[in-house]
């Protein structure tokens, strides 16, 4: 268990990371904050020895999947239109809340996959532990993901 | 730019709410305040036996009736030592990584005529045979049976229920349906699904 100033330290330094994981599978802000904040109690509360920054950031990642996976089969879950989120966030271009957008637009399976490989550099084989799918699905979700990426883009 | 830069700087504004952190230190506050027992019961559920070896003996030091015993632990076959008392029973064991465990258990049984008394050692024993759900740190969910485990972390339904059909070869076939509720108990029974509270 960490000391609560080392805890605090942690917690500050990933929260955004297991939030921004949350909000790829959620769509909802309020409901990412939700997972954020079980998943940083569950880093408190844990007894287990981390080898490395990467290993607590891989554990981090995995909990709040397994948090999300949970939430997301309750059938009273808040919605909330990305359009609005999108307009509280400050982009640098406009071409970058297109991305965005059309990024959150895709399906589940998809923008999840794209999320952990590239904004959080993980490898396919790494996306397909943390998802608890084949490394080969994994690699298929980012093919069809970036065709369909292309696809919204082209239209807008 | 590379996909990646594009990816980074499209993702770049997500942040938690500002008052994730202090909602955060408030939890932790009180979770603090909570006994920590509850780890050691459910560890305690993680164990069914297989076979109770010789050696039984009087442990008058404890008060009871000690025997060695195999149990499986979380899948893996293990040594343990095994004390009964009044209706409960202590367990001690060593795990693979050599760290020394200690659980327990017991209850009481209600006959037809509404009296109470202490379970048997063969109640006990049945007890100990029972499947397990572990609750895992990382959010992981797992059922243990003798030597069987199984991930069901994605096999929850929209209700939050999950049904494992469990069966052990090696003792004729025997045939268990377990419906588990997601962190609200869970049942089993020889000859069909039960929702652990009779809920549906």
């Amino acid at each position: 268990m960490f000391s609560n100033e080392a805890f605090a330290q942690i917690a500050e330094k990933y929260m955004d990371t297991v939030f921004r994981v949350a909000y790829g599978w959620l769509k909802n802000p309020d409901d990412a904050n939700d997972v954020t904040q079980d998943v940083l109690v569950e880093l408190y509360k844990t007894d287990k020895a981390f080898e490395s920054d990467a290993h607590l950031k891989n554990w981090l990642i995995r909990v709040t999947v397994n948090r999300c996976k949970m939430l997301f089969r309750s059938p009273w879950r808040r919605h909330e239109d990305i359009d609005d989120y999108a307009e509280t966030l400050s982009f640098e271009q406009p071409r970058d809340e297109g991305l965005f957008k059309a990024v959150m637009a895709l399906d589940k399976k998809y923008r999840v996959p794209l999320l952990l490989f590239y904004y959080e550099g993980y490898s396919t084989a790494e996306v397909a532990s943390m998802l608890s799918v084949a490394e080969k699905t994994v690699s298929t979700r980012l093919y069809r993901a970036r065709a369909k990426l292309r696809t919204i883009l082209e239209e807008e | 730019m590379t996909e990646k830069e594009r990816f980074q700087r499209a993702f770049a504004p997500l942040h938690a709410s500002p008052d994730t952190m202090t909602e955060v230190m408030k939890m932790t506050e009180r979770k603090m305040k909570r006994p920590a027992l509850r780890r050691a019961a459910t560890i305690g559920l993680a164990a069914a036996l297989v076979l109770a070896l010789g050696s039984v003996a009087y442990a008058s030091d404890l008060g009871g009736i000690q025997r060695t015993v195999q149990l499986w632990i979380k899948g893996d076959q293990t040594d343990a030592v095994m004390t009964i008392d009044q209706g409960r029973y202590t367990i001690d064991y060593t795990d693979k990584d050599g760290t020394e465990h200690e659980m327990g258990g017991g209850g009481i049984a209600i006959e037809d005529d509404g009296t109470e008394r202490a379970l048997t050692e063969e109640e006990m024993l049945e007890h100990l045979d029972a499947p397990e759900v572990v609750y895992e740190d990382d959010g992981t969910v797992m059922i243990y049976y003798r030597g069987q485990s199984l991930d069901i972390t994605d096999r929850f339904d929209e209700n939050g229920l999950c049904h494992v059909l469990l069966r052990d070869e090696q003792d004729g076939g025997k045939t268990l349906f377990v419906t588990i509720r997601y962190n609200d108990g869970y049942s089993y029974n020889s000859t069909k699904y039960e929702d652990p509270y009779g809920r549906r």
